[in-house]
C-alpha cells in the first residue's frame, strides 16, 4: 500500500462507482473493475481489429465507442446523460463560459445514431463529448480567452486541434473557463465568473485551465482540451485529480490558440483516465502547414501501449530508470504532497523501477526566467488587440486613444500588468539584462534536462507545491501565484512532454484534496509517459479520484 | 502552503563581483519579504532603472486610471526586483535559445491562399464601411 501520510479508505468503492459512472448504461464496464476486465478492440468497419486487446474499462471513450457499435447505448442516450449531469452540477462549479446549444448537441448525436443505424463508419471519436479552454478558437460558438476585450467574439474559423476533434466525431460541449488568455493559476482571473474546485467548493481549481479540468473530474464531460504555456494543463489536472498531458512543444499544432507566449504555448489534454488522455492527443497530434513549428513527426498509436491489468506482469516496468527531482520535494514543498510523491515513487519501484535522485541546480532559476519569457512574449503577442478589427471597441474621436481606451477597459489587472512587465522587459537597452538572459537561462535548463534524461528513461516531481488552496487566498499577491508555477515552467523552457496522474491525497476538504504526479519525458516521447502512466493508474489501488460533487448533487438521477 | 516555498538556488555559479543579493552561500528566496529588504535595484544594476509605470503604459497603449498606478506600482516594481536575480547568474559564453528545440524549417510555401469564411471575419469588425475598417482620425503626437 502507499506510503502516504493520509490514504483514503473507500469501503465502498464499488458501490461508488456504479452510481457516479456517467452514463448509468455504462456501468456494466466499471471504471476500474480490475479483475473482470473484458478484452476489447478498436472496433472500426474500415481498419481491421487491431491485434492489442486492453480493456474498456481502462477509457470512457473505448467503452463508449464499444457500447455505441455494439448497440447496447445510443449517442442520444449517452448525451442526455452527460447533459443532465452537467445542468446538475454546473451551478456549483461554473466550468463554462459558453454551453452548446442542447439541441445541436443532441442532433449530432443523433446523426451518429442513424449513421451506425445505416451500418456506416463513424469516427473513433464520436459520440465522445470534449469541452474545449476558451482560447482556443471554435467557428460556431463564441471564443472569449476569459477577457472582456473578445467577449461576444466568435472566430471565423475553428483551430486545427478542435478541427480534428470534430473531424473524428467528437461533439463539442462547451467553451471553458480560464485565467484571461491563460495568465494566471486559479482560474479567478476570468473576466467573467470564478470556477470552484469540484472536491471543494471553497477552493480554485488550478489554472489557467481551470474549467477544462474541473468540467472532467465532475464528469461533465469525457475529455477536454487546454493550453499550457506554464503548468496551465499540469497544475489544475493535479488540483482536480484528473489526468493532464503537455505535449512536446511541436507536436500539436497551435493554430487557433490564442497566443500568450509563443516559445512556450501548447495545447494539452484532460482526461478521467490515461488511455482518454492518450486517444485524445494522438487524434490532434501531427504536422499543419498552418503552424510553421508544428512538427512532421510520425504520431505513434499510444493505444498500443494499453495493456489490461490482469495481463501485467508482476514487475511490468522491470529496468526502468526513474529520476525523482531533488529540488522539487525540497523545502517549502507541503509535506502531505512530499508524501503522495514519495509514495508514488515506491509504487514505481515495486513496479520494477530504479529509482534515484537526481539534481537540476538551475531549476529554480527556471520560475523567473519563465515570468520574464512569458511577459515578454505576451506584450508582443498582446498587441493585436486594439478594438479595431474584433472585439470590444471604445468610442473615441482619435485613433491612439482608441487603441488606449479600448485595451484599458477591455484587459483585466493582471493581462496589464504582465504587459507592462513584459514592455518594461524589452524596453531598448534592457532587453539585454532581462529577456536575453532569460533565453540563456532557457539553454541551460534545457542541457540539465538533456542531461538528466541521457541517464534516466522519465523524471518525475510533484505537479505542484501544494495541493488546491481556498478561492482569495493568493489572488493580490502575484510573487506567492508565480512561486506555486514552480515544479512546471521548466518543463516547457525546454519543451518537453509531461503527464500529470493523480496518485494520492492530502488533507483537506471533505474528503481530502487529490495530488498529481507529474512524469517528465524526452522531446516526442509522450508514448512512454502514457505507458508508464497507464500502468501506474491500473495498479494503484485503494485510490478513488471521483470528486464528492458527483454523488451529492449530479450522479445518481443522471 | 507550498507557495510559500523558500525555493533557493544551490550549487550555481554566481558572479563574485555581485554581492549585495545572494550568492550560493547566502541564498536568496523567493518570498517578497526578503526582496523587499534586498536593496539591489538601483545600487547593482545602475544602468536599469525601476519601471516608470506612465511610460510603459503609453508605450503599451494602455490607458491607466490613477487608482491602477497606484495598485500596479508595487506590485509590478516587486516582480521586476525579482527578475533582477538573474543578474547574479554566470551566464557568460551560454547560447540564448529562442525556444525549445523544434523541427524547424517547416516553412509552407509562400502562395497565397484564399480564405473560406470571409464574410464572418469582416462581421468581426466592430466598424466597417465597405469596403474599410473605419477608424477615427489618426493624429501622430509623437
Amino acid at each position: 500500500m502507499k506510503n502516504s501520510s493520509w490514504v483514503l479508505s473507500f469501503p465502498c468503492f464499488e458501490k461508488m462507482l456504479s452510481t457516479i459512472q456517467p452514463p448509468r448504461y455504462l456501468s456494466r464496464f466499471p471504471l476500474r473493475g480490475r479483475t473482470k476486465s473484458r478484452p476489447f478492440h478498436i472496433l472500426s468497419s474500415a481498419q481491421p481489429v487491431t491485434k492489442t486487446s486492453f480493456a474498456a474499462d481502462q477509457s470512457q471513450i473505448l467503452s463508449i465507442r464499444y457500447s455505441l457499435l455494439n448497440r447496447h447505448l445510443s449517442a442520444v442516450e449517452l448525451t442526455h446523460s452527460y447533459l443532465n449531469r452537467l445542468k446538475q452540477t454546473e451551478p456549483h462549479i461554473n466550468c463554462f463560459l459558453h454551453i452548446s446549444d442542447p439541441d445541436k448537441v443532441l442532433k449530432q448525436a443523433q446523426d451518429i445514431d442513424d449513421k451506425i443505424k445505416r451500418n456506416e463508419e463513424v469516427g473513433p471519436l464520436a459520440g465522445v463529448l470534449v469541452a474545449i479552454k476558451d482560447n482556443i478558437c471554435t467557428a460556431d460558438m463564441p471564443s472569449t480567452g476569459g477577457s472582456y476585450i473578445l467577449e461576444g467574439y466568435r472566430p471565423p474559423f475553428d483551430a486545427t486541434a478542435v478541427k480534428r476533434l470534430k473531424d473524428l466525431g467528437a461533439i463539442v460541449v462547451g467553451k471553458t473557463n480560464l485565467d484571461e488568455f491563460g495568465m494566471g493559476s486559479t482560474t479567478e482571473a476570468s473576466a467573467f465568473k470564478v470556477t470552484a474546485n469540484p472536491w471543494d467548493l471553497s477552493r480554485v481549481p488550478g489554472g489557467s485551465s481551470g474549467g477544462s479540468a474541473a468540467s472532467v473530474s465532475a464528469r461533465q464531460c469525457v475529455v477536454s482540451l487546454g493550453s499550457d504555456t506554464g503548468g496551465s494543463v499540469r497544475q489544475p489536472a493535479s488540483f482536480c485529480g484528473v489526468v493532464g498531458l503537455k505535449p512536446t512543444y511541436g507536436r500539436v499544432s497551435r493554430f487557433g490558440l490564442m497566443a500568450y507566449a509563443s516559445s512556450l504555448d501548447v495545447i494539452g489534454c484532460f482526461g478521467s483516465s490515461v488511455a482518454d488522455t492518450g486517444i485524445l492527443l494522438h487524434a490532434i497530434s501531427g504536422h499543419d502547414s498552418l503552424d510553421a513549428t508544428s512538427s512532421k513527426r510520425e504520431v505513434p498509436d499510444f493505444t498500443s501501449q494499453f495493456t489490461s491489468a490482469s495481463s501485467l506482469k508482476s514487475r511490468p516496468l522491470e529496468g526502468l530508470r526513474v529520476g525523482l527531482i531533488r529540488e522539487t520535494v525540497d523545502a517549502g514543498v507541503d509535506s502531505g504532497v512530499k508524501s503522495a510523491i514519495q509514495g508514488a515513487a515506491a509504487h514505481l519501484e515495486q513496479l520494477g523501477c530504479v529509482l534515484k535522485e537526481v539534481s537540476l541546480p538551475s531549476f529554480s532559476l527556471g520560475l523567473p526566467a519563465y515570468y520574464i519569457l512569458a511577459s515578454s512574449e505576451s506584450s508582443s503577442n498582446l498587441s493585436r488587440y486594439d478594438g479595431v478589427r474584433y472585439g470590444n471597441q471604445a468610442s473615441s474621436d482619435e485613433l491612439n486613444a482608441l487603441y488606449e481606451e479600448s485595451r484599458a477597459k477591455g484587459f483585466g489587472s493582471e493581462v496589464k500588468m504582465r504587459i507592462l512587465m513584459g514592455t518594461y522587459a524589452l524596453s531598448a537597452g534592457y532587453y539585454d539584462a532581462y529577456y536575453k538572459r532569460a533565453q540563456q537561462v532557457r539553454t541551460i535548463i534545457r542541457k540539465s534536462f538533456k542531461a538528466a534524461l541521457d541517464e534516466n528513461d522519465i523524471l518525475i516531481s510533484p505537479a505542484a507545491p501544494s495541493a488546491a488552496y481556498k478561492i482569495g487566498e493568493k489572488k493580490n499577491d502575484p510573487l506567492a501565484m508565480y512561486a506555486g508555477d514552480i515544479m512546471t515552467v521548466n518543463v516547457n523552457l525546454a519543451g518537453l512532454p509531461a503527464l500529470v496522474l493523480p496518485c494520492g491525497f492530502v488533507e483537506g476538504g471533505a474528503v481530502g484534496l487529490p495530488v498529481g504526479l507529474q512524469i517528465i519525458g524526452a522531446a516526442f516521447d509522450e508514448e512512454k509517459l502514457v505507458k508508464v502512466g497507464h500502468i501506474f493508474e491500473q495498479t494503484l489501488e485503494g485510490y478513488n479520484f471521483v470528486p464528492p460533487l458527483i454523488t451529492d448533487v449530479g450522479g445518481a438521477s443522471a | 502552503m507550498g507557495s510559500r516555498a523558500l525555493l533557493m538556488l544551490t550549487n550555481f555559479n554566481f558572479k563574485t563581483t555581485v554581492s549585495s543579493f545572494g550568492s550560493a552561500s547566502n541564498p536568496f528566496f523567493l518570498i517578497k519579504n526578503n526582496l523587499r529588504t534586498r536593496n539591489f535595484s538601483t545600487k547593482t544594476r545602475s544602468s536599469l532603472q525601476p519601471p516608470d509605470l506612465p511610460g510603459l503604459a503609453e508605450t503599451a497603449r494602455i490607458s491607466l486610471a490613477p487608482n491602477e498606478v497606484e495598485e500596479f506600482a508595487p506590485k509590478i516594481g516587486q516582480v521586476i526586483d525579482w527578475f533582477g536575480q538573474l543578474q547574479a547568474v554566470d551566464l557568460d559564453n551560454v547560447e540564448p535559445a529562442i525556444r525549445a528545440d523544434t523541427e524547424g524549417d517547416n516553412l509552407r510555401e509562400d502562395a497565397p491562399q484564399t480564405f473560406e469564411n470571409k464574410e464572418a471575419l469582416i462581421a468581426s469588425v466592430p466598424s466597417y464601411e465597405e469596403p474599410y475598417i473605419k477608424v477615427p482620425k489618426v493624429l501622430n503626437k509623437e
